[in-house]
């Protein structure tokens, strides 16, 4: 790693964030009205649009309907000025279909989708600014989309970075850490049941290091999903003030 | 009234050995976990154990399910079926349309092979049917007329004009006073206008 | 584009309303709904904004970049639009749905901006015939409830006004060639001049009178649609017809009147609140879209 030290000595990274420490995070559910379920979160400076619709009744090809359970349709795509770089199209690139199937594995052990049968549940994610982490951060505004749509889940999914530098973990990457050429897991989880939806890493790592770093990234997912949690909650109090129940 | 408890996704509620499993949850490994966020409610049903389900305010999409009543508006026919889309399920508009069929068979009860579906549905005719099947991976949901109170609601004439129900098969226009045949639905008398 | 789906009746309500100047949501026929205009929400951008017309969201963010100025016109930069229907506003927008669409909004966008009066092109040139600031309006429509270009319009003219651009210096290396500098400083920078960006008005035809800021619902009883781009001096910079509907050129002579009217009362207030945004400077909270 040339140049930039993402850890200095006193242990604090570029951000002057602690190791271990994760970036604000800010969230609100039901966003739009027109769409059966939306939500808008930030990660740092890392925004994201989440927005669900569904069950309805499956779109074009008829020989994706599933007898017995929905069919989970995802797509990711990132606003052409959400990069440093202005990004030609929004859409359609290969980075944006892995994404796209990514997220859709991982909301499909979530979702209930056996009480949908043949069916499809739409989760479109869109990127408005990207600073690292942007998988975790769709998954995290996905999920409480998915909770505004009313649509059951077995539990919270909760996704967070982790990375390793100089024999320590670092949790929740920036686009400067992302892109330093270090190792970067990325992982998803369900927090009460302690299973994980999606695991992905770049880079090399050492076996050794691998516990340490898992360790890490579950720890973080667990303090975004606080997060989430306070916020649905407090979103159910709101409506029953505004329904007057 | 008592505030009622808020619940998450992924919450534990209380064991099978409590209370039985309602909407808006899932069983694990002998517990009761909520699937959706919002307010759980108990109710007791007699000598059984206390049905724990989650309500939420906001309606969520229903799905027609096998049995449910539906109201429907025929889209095409032809001489082995007619073509629908479903509106509402049971008194719950549906944001997305459903399609469904109502095959010659399931048009009425007596004397299936005799039935000609142009004498019974005309396209653009409101229908009341019941989901007999959610059908396989290359139909749509199956559904059926076969009952007294099921078949066509509100049908327009050639001639445009609404439609008056004179017996159980026909219809007659109030402008032309000229009969076409349909199947028609025996309407409660308290659900009649005057 | 989104439709709704309207009964006979419910036309004809519609229809009946807008004959004696009532709408369905209880408008006027040349009333705007509530409009919410904030700028400088994606900090990735040179200029940003975001504006909800009922429920109709826009956001807006223009990036300059440096390039090469257009061979007919070598002392000016340019504007370059694209327009992104995504799949959040409708779900019939998804993988290539809302192309059609998107390019059918920025070629009427590049139409209506190409006129000289409406931005000093000149000012962002930075060598004649060599290098160009290149201004790239992108539009991200989120969600649509009928009357796009308003909204589209209102937010260019906002995300333009909050756009810094930041200063250029060109020095001369040792080879001869010509070296550009950017000012690192975020202060030191560039504002474009705003006042001349007209403001698209939609006009639709109900019956025999036309309503202005028409929702989908009232789009579906409509023939026939005008769009009209006005500045605040009441210059129409472009008038367009879109729909399937024919008009006699009495109601477009009307609807012109009627958009010119609407048009030029729409830029003052808009005008006040950026201006009011921008004093507020830093202190400002932004909200986003967490308010």
């Amino acid at each position: 790693m040339a140049g930039i030290e993402l850890l200095s000595d006193q242990g604090y990274r570029l951000d002057g964030r602690k190791a271990t420490e994760l970036r604000k995070v800010q969230a609100r559910m039901g966003v739009f009205g027109q769409a059966d379920g939306s939500a808008y979160l930030e990660q740092g400076n890392t925004k994201v649009l989440a927005v669900v619709y569904g069950p309805h009744e499956v779109r074009g090809a008829r020989s994706k309907i599933l007898y017995d359970r929905a069919v989970i349709n995802c797509q990711y795509s990132m606003a052409t000025f959400s990069t440093a770089e202005r990004k030609r199209r929004p859409h359609g690139d290969r980075k944006s279909s892995e994404m796209s199937l990514h997220l859709k594995q991982t909301f499909e052990a979530a979702v209930l989708t056996q009480l949908y049968p043949r069916s499809q549940i739409d989760i479109y994610v869109k990127i408005l600014q990207a600073d690292g982490g942007n998988y975790s951060a769709c998954v995290n505004a996905a999920t409480l989309a998915v909770i505004d749509a009313g649509i059951p889940m077995r539990d919270y999914v909760c996704a967070c970075t982790a990375g390793f530098v100089d024999d320590t973990p670092l949790a929740d990457l920036c686009h400067a850490e992302e892109s330093g050429g270090g190792t970067s897991l990325a992982v998803a989880l369900l927090p009460r049941g302690g299973q994980i939806a999606l695991l992905q890493m770049d880079a090399r790592l050492h076996q050794d290091h691998l516990d340490t770093l898992m360790e890490a990234a579950m720890t973080a997912c667990k303090g975004v999903s606080k997060v989430l949690d306070e916020v649905v909650r407090q979103h159910l109090q709101e409506m029953s003030i505004l329904t007057g129940e | 009234m008592s505030p009622m408890k808020l619940c998450v996704p992924g919450e534990r509620l209380c064991s099978t050995e409590d209370c039985i499993p309602g909407t808006g949850t899932y069983l694990r490994h002998g517990y009761i976990f909520a699937s959706l966020a919002g307010y759980v409610l108990r109710k007791n049903e007699g000598e059984e154990l206390p049905v724990m389900s989650v309500v939420k305010e906001t309606e969520t999409q229903l799905l027609p399910d096998v049995g449910a009543i539906v109201t429907c508006k025929v889209t095409s026919i032809n001489p082995r079926f007619a073509k629908v889309h479903i509106l509402y399920v049971g008194s719950t508009p549906l944001k997305d349309r459903f399609r469904g069929t109502i095959r010659k068979e399931d048009v009425r009860a007596t004397e299936k092979d005799k039935v000609e579906t142009y004498k019974s549905f005309r396209p653009g005719d409101i229908v009341l049917a019941k989901v007999i099947s959610l059908g396989d991976v290359q139909s749509n949901y199956l559904l059926t007329t076969a009952e007294n109170e099921l078949g066509v609601v509100v049908a327009h004439s050639e001639a445009g004009a609404q439609m008056v129900p004179v017996s159980w098969c026909e219809m007659q226009c109030p402008r032309t006073h000229a009969k076409e045949f349909r199947k028609v639905a025996r309407v409660q008398p308290e659900y009649l206008q005057a | 584009m989104a439709t709704v789906q309207v009964s006979e009746a419910e036309k004809l309500y519609v229809l009946h309303g807008v004959r004696d100047d009532l709408r369905v949501d209880g408008r006027g026929c040349e009333d705007y709904r509530h409009v919410e205009v904030e700028t400088d929400v994606v900090s990735n951008t040179d200029g940003s904004a975001k504006v909800s017309l009922g429920h109709t969201n826009v956001l807006v963010g223009v990036k300059a970049e440096i390039g090469k100025p257009k061979p007919m016109v070598p002392d000016e930069g340019y504007l370059e639009f694209f327009v992104d229907c995504s799949a959040n506003a409708t779900p019939e927008f998804e993988g290539r749905g809302g192309e059609g669409l998107g390019i059918e909004l920025s070629n009427t966008l590049v139409k209506v901006f190409s006129n000289k009066h409406c931005l000093d092109l000149k000012s962002l040139c930075i060598s004649p015939g060599e290098n160009c600031w290149v201004l790239y309006v992108d539009v991200l429509l989120l969600q649509c409830d009928g009357n796009l270009f308003d909204a589209i319009s209102m937010a260019i003219k906002a995300a333009l006004f909050n756009t810094k651009i930041p200063k250029v210096h060109i020095c001369e290396d040792e080879d001869g060639g010509k070296e550009i500098e950017l000012s690192d400083d975020p202060y030191d920078c560039v504002r474009v001049n705003v006042e001349n960006i007209p403001c698209i008005v939609t006009l639709c035809k109900i019956g025999h009178r036309h309503v202005v800021d028409a929702t989908l619902q009232e789009k579906a009883c409509s023939v026939a649609s005008l769009l009209i781009s006005v500045t605040h001096t009441g210059m129409v910079t472009c008038v367009r017809k879109v729909g399937g509907g024919s008009l006699d050129p009495e109601s477009i002579f009307e609807m012109t009147e009627t958009g010119k009217r609407v048009g030029k009362a729409l830029h003052a207030p808009l005008m006040e609140l950026l201006q009011k945004e921008e004093s507020l400077g830093s202190k400002r909270q932004k909200v986003g879209f967490l308010g």
